[in-house]
């Protein structure tokens, strides 16, 4: 089956009046449980596992995709508007969403969101269509080293975001990293720092983690603003639309996020978080202006938008070609196949068609769904912001303690958060970059398991670095921006000398 | 060992659950512990299972997932949960045989807190590498192995996994020695074997399948005594290529309760789930996922309790002992 044809008979799959249905619902939970801080997809698609037994098995898959790609729409929501991002891929949105809100401008932040987000949907299902035998390919010639070679370009590329100061941010980096090393080691199998907690022996909880650092430091910090409205007046049409020099700013960063977004999202288990991360990183260092960012700048917001979600469309590249999941999510979507008696796997898409080109189509139609159901949204979204203090912090917590529990049923995590929350209140006294603090957090551990796997598989050599091709790459693409990094350093410190004179 | 609080807690707790009287019993909704998240392997088994014993029981039966730590959370938190009388769990093999071994401060003992109710099902797990392998046969397999001792490397879900136990059964079984690399998911043992990046692993039936129909592995052994109904075409490991004829390491699912159960109520449970296993639509239901039917008395889930921990043991006290 061509692609074409591919295509137009998942028109006919997707287009079915009862799929089109779930596939609404999929994506309208989706962009809500996104907005909620805390309540992720994992939760979401748990709740409707059961459902999921009575209809078929292509509305299920739609119906709970829809809910994946949905809920990166939403994510963004809660990060621009309250710096409290709804999903830790949305994070790094904080950054320059935050401040645009702050300056007045949430309504172009937020149409800049969703616009991104769907240019890096609708690009990343291009790409799934036209690339995926190429991105398998990758994704199972992609070795230990190479991921680890990679980690180590994405933590270098992005270790110094949003950060006053260099060491500052480097610091946080760090900080995230021995924090990931909590629980068990995967290598030995050996306890690290659990202190005879069998909660902790899979490690922090990383919703935890990013509410705790975000959400809940946030309402501290507020505390005794409790009495104060963020914005008093009501917003009007006109301060939600972007001016020209705002659109001006949004199609670059989201293609260059597309692009990252696309081929990381494909490789299993790096996921949406680092794509997000990298984009940003790209967007500064590309930028002519880089000072701008982290006050405010659209390209801030557009860059990692498209490449989260742009991601979670690829995500579904091994998935649906390899019947390998990336992440935890997909292994939970691909178990309600399972249940169906589809088996998930490389003969998927010759032996049950209807499964992936339904599947592709959804994608196409749940994103203009999103789009059509999220820009009238951006305008009720932003009134929320009317909501005096003292109530919509309470209900902050609220949900920040239902998404934290609902990830797997700890009350464990929930003292987690607030003693993260503290933390994290400190760090931002003390103006310390949370958002680099989660990098570390997801890049470090993924960094030593596959350093030490590497070293493992090569008996020890750590010549496998430079021998195997991509990671031979991708560490020569690491020395070369750390001493471009070095040079320019040095030049602006050269000049300034200079000047001096 | 040393009793810590939690267990004392959960013991004293599960005494509270006797007088709940067996005819009565379930008087309200029954909670089923579930070491693992929603849609994971053990969980939907525990749902094939739970969906027609809520009818038999005329009491709603709640599926609480209590994921982490390889399945013990789910059992602490059933004991945690045991006053009352209405807490049972599920749990794969691990919680019951090797975690006392493996995890510092597991807060339970076996044979003291936990009142065996059924076995549910069992599966071997399958040699598996890739397709273009030199190794045409398990023949092959071992005599590439013993060729150059710890240059074959293979893939486990983690250090005291099922598939890093019986890989060390069957190292000390052929004679062999294999350098073990330690994943956390079949998907990413997969990945790493059709990359050609290590050269085997033992993996559940059901993962490795897709990729045996789509030629991209082989599969060549079972670890069970007989073939497996999945892959009837797999032969055997015991009694082929100097592996003794006793070679046998299965992972399998039980339902268990807390100590202190009615044993009337164990009885009652120990039935029903008996009655649920010979439906053939079940079994089916359960051989699509990769496990075989079991069933049997609460006494036969003890004795395989206690035989497994002795055999894995045993494997554990090799592998300590080569560190």
């Amino acid at each position: 089956m061509s692609a074409w044809e591919g295509i137009l008979y998942g028109f006919g799959v997707a287009l079915q009046p009862a799929v089109l249905v779930y596939c609404l619902l999929g994506v309208t939970l989706g962009t809500f449980i996104g907005v909620l801080p805390g309540i992720g997809a994992m939760a979401a698609i748990s709740l409707l596992l059961p459902i999921t037994f009575y209809i078929t098995p292509e509305a299920a898959l739609i119906m709970l995709a829809g809910v994946y790609y949905g809920a990166q729409y939403g994510g963004a929501v809660a990060s621009i508007l309250l710096r409290l991002p709804g999903t830790p891929q949305s994070a790094v949105t904080t950054l320059d969403g935050y401040p645009m809100a702050q300056q007045g401008r949430a309504g172009v932040a937020l149409f800049t969101s969703m616009i991104s987000s769907f240019i890096g949907s609708i690009l990343g299902i291009v790409v799934l269509v036209v690339l995926a035998g190429w991105l398998s390919r990758a994704a199972t010639a992609f070795g230990a080293a190479d991921y680890a070679a990679m980690m180590i370009l994405g933590l270098v590329a992005a270790s110094t975001i949003g950060a006053e100061r260099p060491m500052k941010g480097f610091a946080m980096v760090v900080f995230g990293m021995i924090l990931g090393c909590i629980g068990t080691d995967v290598n030995s199998g050996a306890q690290r720092f659990t202190f005879g907690q069998t909660e902790l022996m899979d490690g922090i909880n990383l919703v935890a983690l990013a509410m705790g650092l975000f959400g809940v430091a946030e309402v501290i910090g507020n505390i005794r603003n409790a009495e104060r409205q963020a914005a008093p007046e009501p917003v009007s049409l006109r301060q939600m639309m972007p001016t020209r020099d705002d659109l001006r700013r949004i199609p670059f960063p989201a293609l260059r996020g597309t692009a990252l977004g696309s081929f990381f999202g494909a490789l299993p288990g790096t996921g949406s978080t680092l794509s997000s991360f990298l984009a940003y990183a790209m967007e500064r260092r590309v930028s002519r202006s880089p000072e701008r960012f982290g006050k405010g700048a659209v390209e801030g917001v557009a860059g990692p938008e498209a490449a989260n979600n742009a991601a979670a469309i690829t995500a579904f590249v091994p998935t649906l070609t390899l019947g390998i999941p990336g992440d935890p999510i997909m292994a939970l979507m691909l178990g309600a196949l399972v249940i169906h008696g589809v088996q998930p796997g490389p003969l998927m898409l010759e032996a049950r068609p209807e499964m992936f080109w339904g599947l592709v189509v959804s994608f196409g139609i749940g994103n203009l769904l999103l789009l059509i159901l999220n820009l009238p949204l951006i305008g009720i979204w932003v009134s929320m912001l009317r909501i005096p203090f003292r109530y919509l912090y309470p209900a902050i917590l609220i949900f920040v303690c239902l998404g934290v529990y609902s990830v797997r049923g700890a009350s464990f995590d929930i003292a987690a958060v607030a003693l993260i929350g503290m933390a994290g209140y400190l760090l931002a006294l003390a103006r310390f970059s949370p958002a680099l603090l989660l990098l570390g957090f997801v890049l470090g551990p993924l960094i030593e398991t596959n350093l030490r796997r590497a070293m493992l598989i090569s008996r020890g050599d750590p010549m496998v670095f430079l021998e195997r091709p991509i990671a031979c790459g991708f560490t020569i693409a690491t020395a070369a921006l750390i001493l471009v990094s070095i040079w320019q350093a040095w030049r602006r410190h050269v000049s300034k000398a200079e000047e001096g004179k | 060992m040393t009793i810590t609080r939690r267990a004392i807690l959960a013991l004293s707790a599960a005494a509270f659950a006797a007088p709940a009287f067996a005819q009565d019993w379930p008087t309200e909704p029954v909670h089923v512990y579930v070491g693992f998240p929603a849609g994971s392997s053990p969980d939907l088994l525990a749902r094939i299972v739970t969906e027609p014993l809520a009818e038999k029981l005329g009491q709603p039966i709640v599926v609480e997932n209590k994921p982490g730590a390889g399945g013990v959370i789910g059992i602490q938190q059933m004991l945690a949960n045991a006053e009352g009388g209405h807490a049972i769990g599920t749990s794969i093999n691990g919680p019951l045989t090797t975690s006392p071994r493996l995890v510092p401060d597991l807060g339970y003992d076996v044979a003291a807190y936990i009142a065996p109710i059924a076995l549910v099902a069992t599966s071997p797990l399958v040699l598996a590498v890739a397709a273009d392998s030199e190794a045409a046969d398990l023949q092959g397999f071992v005599d590439l192995a013993k060729a150059e001792p710890g240059a074959l490397s293979y893939g486990s879900v983690g250090q005291g996994s099922g598939a890093h136990l019986t890989a060390e059964l069957f190292d000390a079984e052929a004679g062999v020695e294999m350098l073990h690399i330690p994943f956390t998911s079949y998907a990413e043992v997969t990945t790493s074997i059709i990359g050609h990046e290590i050269d085997a692993g033992f993996m559940a039936p059901s993962a490795a399948m897709p990729q045996v129909e789509a030629g991209k592995m082989r599969m060549l052994g079972v670890t069970s005594a007989e073939p497996f109904a999945q892959v009837p075409d797999v032969p055997v490991i015991a009694g082929n290529a100097g592996v003794p004829g006793d070679f046998k390491a299965e992972l399998w699912n039980a339902f268990i309760a807390p100590a202190g159960t009615d044993p009337a109520v164990i009885e009652r449970l120990n039935t029903e789930i008996n009655a649920i296993l010979s439906d053939e639509t079940v079994q089916q239901k359960l051989l699509d996922m990769g496990w075989q039917a079991a069933g049997g008395s609460a006494d036969d889930l003890a004795a395989r309790i206690g035989a497994d921990t002795a055999m894995w043991g045993a494997v554990i006290d090799r592998i300590e002992a080569a560190k």
